[in-house]
């Protein structure tokens, strides 16, 4: 009765695709080799002259310590991405493991997961991590985890909602009917249709993640090795806005072209596994 | 259609086709559908999904998407109805020509009041002021055999059930008193106790009003007792129109004579095995130049396969597109030789347990 | 009608599956409940195909779930092979599962978007461990190639298919268990009427060569006449007429049942066409009428009707079973 009026879609990635993975290939291959890329120390002082321009030697120029900046970023590329891997990943493990056990089980364990994930999301993120980072250490590990808290209810709500939306249809039943297991039912019929949105929900919480731990290290709150956030931190400087911005901005310009990589890949992603449930 | 020579033609479709450009090619949705009604008549388009019937009304109501490729002329009471759609004129669409879908909640708003919505189809079409309004629309839901229509009026359209939901967007539909009404799958969601009193509504509301009525349904069923003309369609074709009784008793098309054949009837014996349509269903992508249901059809010979059967005249208002029609002489001998040869010339086999118009 | 009582229980001959006095309820908040079924009992024989009718919202649904425990049940049994498995819980019933199988209405929802169809039809030998193996494998293919689906598309997806072809999927995955009760909930009223046929002929081919036992729910009158041996007619919840398919066509007693037949476009030369005018609107099942079920339409309905409950009782020594104070006695 209803004949293709919808423009049949496009099962292409698309090229915007594949720039965005592109450039998050590049960057973590960058910095995983860094070591052995011919780049500067990060932390040497006065590899070139301080507050010089970008130029030949030093690609980003340097800071006020005459640092370079380039391998700033690019060591600093190391922590950004890590926080936001291990934040995401976790939030997906608990989050997405919560979400889908309480959207399968509902009942009273869901009235507890979704009071868990309301209480979470309302208390306020920045007074969570202030709290964390002054009572523990600076470590990468406390930032990590202290981000991937607040990862948790976002990831979770979506998983239990995705969960719920497929938890009554009728290919989760004929499983029942067949015998499945609880754990069957949600590993082999559940997960596969709920980790699609939840991948693409990942990515763009990486790139929150990122902003997220540039926004601790400007409270002075993030960790003590060199990240993206401590970078723009020490180029923040009035003095050094007005005279050497690159320092301030080829970080931001990396942060910024890295988290419209994810959001761009996330969004692609979920529009090309969105899957398609009529026979047209 | 009643009697064409004397009464008024109120809509002439000519050689209608719509396109859509996809990605995995053209669909062609409907290919040169012809038909003309004339006033107060009813015409029932029966087909499958994908026959094209909806796109047809669909087209008919300017209510494709901007990506439709349209060629083709509908003419409604002298306008050119592709133009009007082109000038974007108001007051046309809902006023001559009203549609009511199949699932009601298509034309209802969730959060707005039933009466609300029939009244500002008033305001809005034929300027109305709120009070004259709410009395018209009172009277609307009387008139479609609403139980306690002040009490309804002021209801939310979750708060009826399915079959006074229908009603209400047929009170709707015909605010502006419009002189053709196309029902799309009107009864389809609904139960059979329900889908008798709808479709004797419409019945009655046609005679009383003077209005005429396409009836888009996929049950030959629900056309047969409802409709002065029956269009079968297949592949975004008509493949066979005639008069109900016609087309019931004595269908020419292989695809109405299989249609009619494959659905199960009260009157045969149980566990009486039904006769199936074989084969594929139809290529809408960039179909190939040939009769769209010769892969499917035991009649098929080879010359289906070269060239598209055109509509034409049997003997007075009946039109079938076959080359080999069923029921006649040509289609018998058509069906012996794929029989003796096992398969038809589109490849179809032909088991021994199948027989088509014997 | 809407009668009460174990009447429609026939008293001879074995019996592979016996509902007696089955009630589910659910609640609907505020402390209200929705009355789905009330007191269902009827039984099926081995090899029969019992058809179950009635208008949306009469139950036949949740009996269909119920009986393959995906629903609460708030009473009653439901007896199948000595067990009664309305009590059966965890692995026990899980063992049984197998047994009974269902085909549901809508074929691409039935099937899981993501997973290709071999797998989905293989689940059965996954979850009860012949995963691995030639014969599975050849198991699956038989099977596939015996609903007409070409194992070359195992590889495929659910959206790749057809209508008509995803319900062939979910009935070749229904029968690999070797089931001996097939359920059926409205399985061809979402596809086209040629493709119809095909799948009522699949299962009738099915039914004999796996000697399935089938449950047949459907709402189409014409439908469940072509394949159904007994039919069960259900109103709100209850049981108004139960017994052979062809007393029931062609004599039926129920006014309810006469007024389904005189509704179909094609109504039945038995009952009058005015019959299918009954008036009103399905009352809610959440506050059903007392008396008979059916009093607030019924157009034979009497004083005693909207006191007492009838009883479902046998006609004579017919295999005829109904539900009504005023029985239309032709």
């Amino acid at each position: 009765m209803n004949v293709v009026l919808d423009e049949a879609e496009a099962k292409k990635l698309g090229c915007i695709f594949w720039l965005a993975v592109g450039w998050l290939g590049v960057l973590v291959a960058t910095t995983s080799f860094a070591p052995l890329l011919p780049i500067e120390d990060p932390s040497a002082i006065a590899t070139g002259p301080a507050r010089s321009g970008p130029s030949l030697d030093n690609w980003f120029g340097t800071d006020a310590l005459g640092r370079d900046v380039f391998a700033r970023t690019v060591y600093g590329a190391r922590v950004s991405l890590v926080v936001g891997f291990v934040a995401i990943a976790f939030g997906m493990v608990v989050g997405g493991t919560l979400g889908i056990i309480a959207g399968y089980f509902k009942g009273s364990i869901d009235l507890i997961v979704n009071f868990a994930f309301f209480a979470l999301l309302s208390f306020p993120g920045l007074v969570l991590a202030l709290l964390i980072t002054s009572t523990f250490d600076r470590s990468l590990r406390t930032v990590s985890l202290t981000l991937a808290v607040l990862a948790v209810a976002p990831i979770g709500r979506l998983a239990r909602a995705t969960t719920l939306l497929y938890g009554e249809r009728e290919f989760v039943q004929a499983a029942r009917v067949l015998g499945a297991r609880h754990f069957r039912i949600i590993t082999r019929e559940l997960l596969p249709v709920v980790m699609i949105p939840m991948a693409a929900l990942a990515l763009l919480g990486m790139g929150v993640a990122i902003v997220a731990e540039g926004g601790l290290a400007f409270l002075q709150l993030s960790v003590e090795e060199i990240s993206w956030g401590v970078i723009i931190n020490d180029g923040r400087g009035i003095r050094d806005l007005q005279e050497n911005p690159h320092v301030a901005l080829m970080p931001i310009a990396a942060m910024f072209i890295t988290i419209l990589s994810l959001n761009f890949a996330g969004d692609r992603l979920r529009d090309y596994f969105d899957v398609r449930e009529t026979a047209f | 259609m009643p009697d064409n020579s004397h009464s008024v033609k109120q809509l002439s479709v000519q050689n209608l086709s719509v396109r859509f450009p996809t990605v995995r090619g053209t669909v062609c949705a409907v290919n040169g559908v012809s038909f003309e009604l004339s006033q107060g008549a009813s015409l029932g388009i029966v087909g499958e999904s994908g026959s094209g019937k909806s796109v047809t009304a669909r087209t008919l109501m300017n209510l494709l998407p901007r990506s439709a490729e349209v060629s083709g002329g509908v003419e409604f009471e002298g306008a050119d109805v592709r133009r009007l759609a082109r000038e974007r004129v108001k007051h046309f669409w809902g006023v001559k020509m009203a549609m009511i879908f199949q699932d009601p909640m298509t034309s209802l708003n969730p959060v707005k009041k039933c009466g609300t919505q029939i009244s500002e189809t008033l305001r809005y079409h034929l300027k109305r002021d709120r009070k004259t309004a709410r009395h018209e629309g009172i009277d609307l839901l009387n008139l479609v055999g609403i139980p306690e229509p002040k009490k309804r009026f002021d209801q939310y359209p979750h708060e009826l059930s399915g079959g006074l939901r229908q009603r209400v967007v047929i009170a709707m539909a015909l605010a502006c008193d419009p002189s053709l009404l196309i029902a799309d799958e009107p009864t389809t969601a609904v139960d059979v106790t329900v889908q008798k009193h709808l479709l004797d509504l419409l019945d009655r509301l046609r005679k009383e009003r003077g209005m005429s009525l396409i009836l888009i349904t996929h049950d030959l069923g629900v056309a047969r007792r409802r409709c002065d003309e029956i269009a079968v369609m297949y592949a975004g074709r008509i493949v066979e129109r005639g008069k109900p009784e016609d087309l019931f008793e004595d269908p020419r098309h292989p695809y109405t004579d299989a249609l009619l054949r494959s659905m199960p009837r009260l009157n045969t014996p149980i566990h009486s095995r039904l006769e199936a349509i074989g084969g594929p269903p139809p290529e809408l992508i960039n179909p190939t130049e040939q009769c769209s249901f010769a892969p499917r059809c035991t009649l098929a010979q080879a010359d289906c396969l070269q060239s598209v059967p055109q509509l034409s005249g049997v003997i007075g208002m009946r039109e079938i597109a076959c080359f080999y029609p069923a029921n006649t002489k040509r289609g018998r001998r058509a069906l012996a030789k794929n029989r003796a040869r096992g398969k038809t010339a589109a490849g179809l086999q032909m088991s021994a347990r199948r027989h088509t118009s014997g | 009608m809407a009668g009460s009582g174990d009447g429609s229980l026939r008293s001879e001959g074995d019996m592979l599956l016996t509902v007696r006095h089955l009630s589910v309820e659910f609640p609907v908040g505020r402390k209200r409940l929705l009355y789905a079924l009330s007191g269902v009992s009827f039984d099926v024989a081995e090899g029969e195909t019992l058809g179950i009718v009635g208008e949306s919202g009469c139950g036949k649904s949740t009996l269909a779930k119920s009986i393959i425990r995906l629903n609460q049940i708030k009473s009653g049994s439901i007896e199948y092979q000595g067990r009664n498995l309305a009590t059966l819980r965890g692995d026990e019933l899980r063992r049984v599962r197998p047994d009974l199988q269902m085909i549901f209405q809508d074929p691409i929802s039935s099937l899981n978007p993501r997973r290709k169809i071999r797998n989905v039809i293989a689940e059965g030998l996954a979850i009860w461990g012949d995963r691995q193996g030639v014969w599975a494998r050849n198991h699956v293919e038989e099977l596939m190639v015996s609903v007409g689906i070409d194992p070359k598309l195992g590889d495929r997806r659910a959206h790749q298919f057809s209508g008509g072809q995803c319900q062939r999927i979910g009935i070749a995955r229904a029968l690999l268990l070797d089931p001996k009760v097939l359920i059926c909930d409205e399985p061809v009223s979402a596809l086209d009427v040629s493709v119809q046929a095909q799948v009522l002929n699949l299962l009738e081919d099915m039914k004999i060569r796996y000697g399935l036992t089938l449950l047949f729910i459907s709402h189409d009158l014409c439908v469940v006449r072509n394949i159904a041996d007994r039919i069960m007619v259900m109103y709100l919840g209850k049981v108004c007429e139960i017994g052979d398919a062809k007393a029931i066509f062609e004599h039926p007693k129920h006014p309810y049942t006469r007024a389904l037949l005189a509704a179909i476009p094609e109504p039945a030369p038995t009952v009058e066409v005015a019959e299918g005018d009954i008036s009103g609107e399905l009352p809610s099942p959440i506050d059903p009428p007392q008396g008979c079920r059916f009093n607030t339409r019924c157009p034979r309905a009497t004083e005693i009707c909207f006191i007492e409950e009838p009883l479902i009782t046998q006609l004579g020594d017919q295999d005829h079973y109904l539900a009504c104070h005023n029985p239309v006695i032709s």
